[in-house]
């Protein structure tokens, strides 16, 4: 579990009982919240048990970020592309929500397999949307040419009120994390984590691997940006993409993976908070276990009396004092 | 958007299941068996290097020993598969008997269950925890102290359980916050009095009966008539038999007879599949269908160390409450927890008690001289509703969406200022009495 899964459990879950729970259903109406501010509110209604409706919030877009009609580039194409008939949209989207969606599930293709890989694909449905601008980038990069009318320098979502940047060139992407926490000890542990990030990308292992660096200013593909979006308190980290690191199958994941680095970072932030935590748990026993054996013999015996004190409360050891 | 508009995350953790969601949301998004399985290897490797300093050189060879290996655990349902599959994991419940036992283990289960599980990020939302009514202060010190320096909440109520439960019966039926809370769990069993909201201490009462014990007794059970488990899930089954065909029966003589006369009608299967060999097998299930839950009425069909029913033990519970509250506590019996799930369980426990307190009203009627005004029966009201397994969860989702929650709860800020002891009391402890 050392990186964050695509789909959603909770989506996934939903999903599944109810493909298999049959014809009688059930009302649900629930909200959830993911990180980044991404939200779902999912209903179900009575009278039709098999059409789930679906409405997604997306994180505050900052200034830089361009969307359209409130969702990122290509997004309705994505939707359209991934899931075909089973989903429809709804325009417009429940109040509050940047996307609503009717997915019908007895539209699903009746082989089990194919079924559940789409339902791990509705569950998905941040990447789908989300990640929409990023995969048409990477798109271009794997069949090497610039996406036609492209800035030099683009601005996607990454959460609330922040974004990341992409430099597509012909033969590889460049893109920029500014990163940004909130504690003072995370911001610590974050900046040690990246270096060590950069470090680990040296080992000989991971040679095919994007190149990773990691800077406390920002970078010169930053040229430009305002000055807003730069102030990063953990500083920035640049990955290089090559087409040979979205060739096919590997598409997906890469976006995915990019599309949440900082939820990544912040996982493994708390992560290693925890593992340190045991280690200082660890230690403090082995320190009372130390303390405990420097006691002096008079000391243990001191405590053996105390314990013994209860025994003379009982009633042999009375009648024994006595006599 | 801060944390105070996005929805709490309301953590219920059992000593059996784990109950997690959203507050505002009526059911929990999970519920997810309270288990860790941790990679021993680890553990044997992760000593020598937490000793020494980690040297640069060995980067890979602690890569691949220790470092690398604290995120090697899983959770819930998978840890139980993963520890069915192979060896090199073995399981750690950090819960025992409703007190946090392992807090490494509990440590990571809170981190798996709010980065895997619930996907949230721990800066964006409040958080509602629950303990048992006799969680020492330091454990909820302790659970501060890893809420808000690991996983840096902005927010963190500790609710107690019993009060949660009635909390959703608050919104079900009336606005009720009198009355007794029996709370049966897989690891502890609590009755606990509450009036106007503020737990009544000195009268809690626990037995040592609880849903683990139900379990132990049908796997004895079955044991003992020779069933064809195999013997390395015997009580994995005996646990979901227990969960899938026990009922509480009103006179177990009569259920014996009815046994008998029908077995066609009242004896079920159990189908399953060996682990080993992948063979079928099947077993019959019959008198511990009812057997299991009795023990709650007649404990000594199970152990001899203790016999008091559980009926009983709720009358002197509410015998040793103020006696201005008395009748109050009786008319409102809430339960909760898994282990009260049974058919017919709040029905038995309503009987029985009723039994109690109209032979005390006869006998103390009797004794009167004529003239003197006789006693008013007194309404003996055992309720039940469908939520009742995550009623605790429940009421944490109703309490969490409430606008007073946020200013009940101690936030980071207070806990920089004061450190960890803003956690050591509950406020429903010193109520009036």
């Amino acid at each position: 579990m050392i990186l964050l899964q695509s789909p959603s459990r909770f989506l996934l879950q939903i999903l599944q009982d109810r493909v298999l729970s049959g014809e009688k259903g059930i009302d649900i109406d629930c909200h959830t919240v993911e990180f980044d501010d991404v939200r779902y509110h999912i209903q179900f209604s009575m009278r039709n048990p098999k059409v789930m409706v679906l409405s997604v919030a997306l994180p505050l877009p900052p200034p830089e970020a361009i969307l359209y009609d409130g969702l990122p580039l290509g997004a309705i194409e994505a939707i359209k592309a991934a899931y075909g008939p089973v989903v429809q949209i709804l325009d417009p989207p429940k109040d509050g929500f940047d996307l609503t969606m009717k997915i019908n599930l007895t539209k699903l293709p009746l082989d089990e397999e194919q079924r559940n890989a789409i339902l791990t694909q509705i569950a998905s449905i941040r990447e789908v949307v989300l990640g929409a601008p990023l995969k048409l980038l990477l798109k271009h990069l794997a069949s090497k040419a610039v996406a036609p009318n492209v800035d030099k320098l683009v601005a996607l979502v990454h959460r609330p009120n922040e974004s990341f940047f992409l430099a597509p060139q012909a033969d590889k992407v460049t893109i920029v994390y500014p990163m940004r926490f909130q504690d003072s000890i995370d911001i610590v542990l974050a900046t040690s984590f990246l270096q060590e990030f950069v470090e680990a990308r040296r080992t000989a292992a991971l040679n095919n691997v994007p190149s990773c660096m990691w800077s406390p200013a920002p970078p010169l593909e930053l040229k430009g940006v305002s000055a807003d979006a730069l102030n990063a308190n953990a500083g920035f980290v640049t990955f290089v993409v090559y087409p040979r690191h979205v060739e096919g199958k590997k598409l997906d994941r890469t976006v995915w993976n990019l599309l949440t680095f900082h939820a990544y970072v912040s996982y493994h932030v708390k992560c290693s908070e925890g593992f340190m935590h045991t280690r200082m748990r660890r230690r403090v026993e082995s320190l009372i276990q130390a303390l405990d054996q420097a006691k002096s013999d008079a000391e243990k015996l001191k405590k053996l009396v105390h314990g013994g004190s209860f025994k003379r409360l009982s009633l042999k050891n009375e009648v024994d004092s006595r006599f | 958007m801060d944390a105070l508009s996005r929805p709490a995350v309301v953590i219920d953790n059992g000593t059996g299941y784990t109950k997690m969601g959203f507050a505002g949301n009526v059911e929990p998004c999970f519920i997810t068996p309270t288990v860790v399985a941790v990679n021993d290897s680890f553990s044997s490797s992760g000593q020598p290097a937490a000793r020494g300093a980690p040297a640069r050189g060995n980067w890979l060879a602690q890569h691949s020993a220790g470092v690398m290996a604290d995120l090697d655990f899983y959770i819930g349902e998978e840890a139980l598969a993963r520890s069915r599959a192979s060896t090199s994991h073995s399981l750690s419940y950090p819960i025992r008997n409703g007190q946090v036992e392992n807090w490494d283990t509990m440590e990571r289960f809170w981190q798996q269950c709010i980065f895997n599980y619930l996907r949230c990020d721990p800066e964006d939302h409040y958080f509602l925890l629950t303990e048992s009514p006799l969680t020492a202060p330091e454990t909820r010190e302790y659970t501060g102290e890893i809420m808000f320096e690991t996983f840096n909440v902005p927010g963190l109520y500790i609710a107690v359980q019993p009060v949660l439960a009635l909390a959703a019966g608050y919104t079900t039926t009336k606005c009720e916050m009198t009355g007794v809370v029996v709370d049966v769990g897989d690891g502890a069993t609590h009755i606990v009095p509450v009036a106007d909201g503020y737990v009544i201490g000195s009268s809690i009462r626990s037995i040592p009966i609880t849903g683990k014990d139900v379990t132990q007794f049908v796997h004895q059970l079955l044991k003992e008539r020779g069933e064809n488990i195999p013997p390395e899930e015997s009580f994995d089954v005996a646990r979901r038999i227990k969960e899938m065909y026990c009922y509480t029966s009103s006179d177990i003589v009569k259920e014996f007879n009815k046994h008998d006369r029908e077995p066609s009608k009242y004896v079920k299967h159990w189908t399953g599949i060996k682990p080993k060999t992948g063979a079928k097998y099947t077993c019959d299930i019959g008198y511990e269908r009812f057997l299991g839950p009795e023990i709650f009425f007649n404990p000594e069909i199970y152990n001899n160390d203790f016999t008091t029913p559980l009926q009983v033990v709720i009358d002197k519970c509410i015998q040793s409450s103020p006696i201005d509250t008395r009748r109050a506590l009786y008319k409102n019996i809430v339960l909760s927890g898994g282990s009260t799930m049974f058919k017919d369980f709040h029905r038995r426990l309503q009987r029985d008690l009723k039994k109690i307190v109209d032979a005390r009203v006869r006998a103390s009627n009797s004794r009167l001289i004529s003239g003197d005004t006789k006693a008013q029966p007194i309404e003996v009201n055992v309720v039940s509703h469908p939520i009742q397994r995550y009623a605790v969860w429940f009421g944490g989702s109703v309490l969490a969406s409430t606008a007073e929650f946020y200013e009940a709860c101690h936030t980071k800020a207070e806990y920089e200022e004061y450190g960890a002891s803003i956690c050591r009391s509950n406020p429903v402890f010193k109520g009036m009495y």
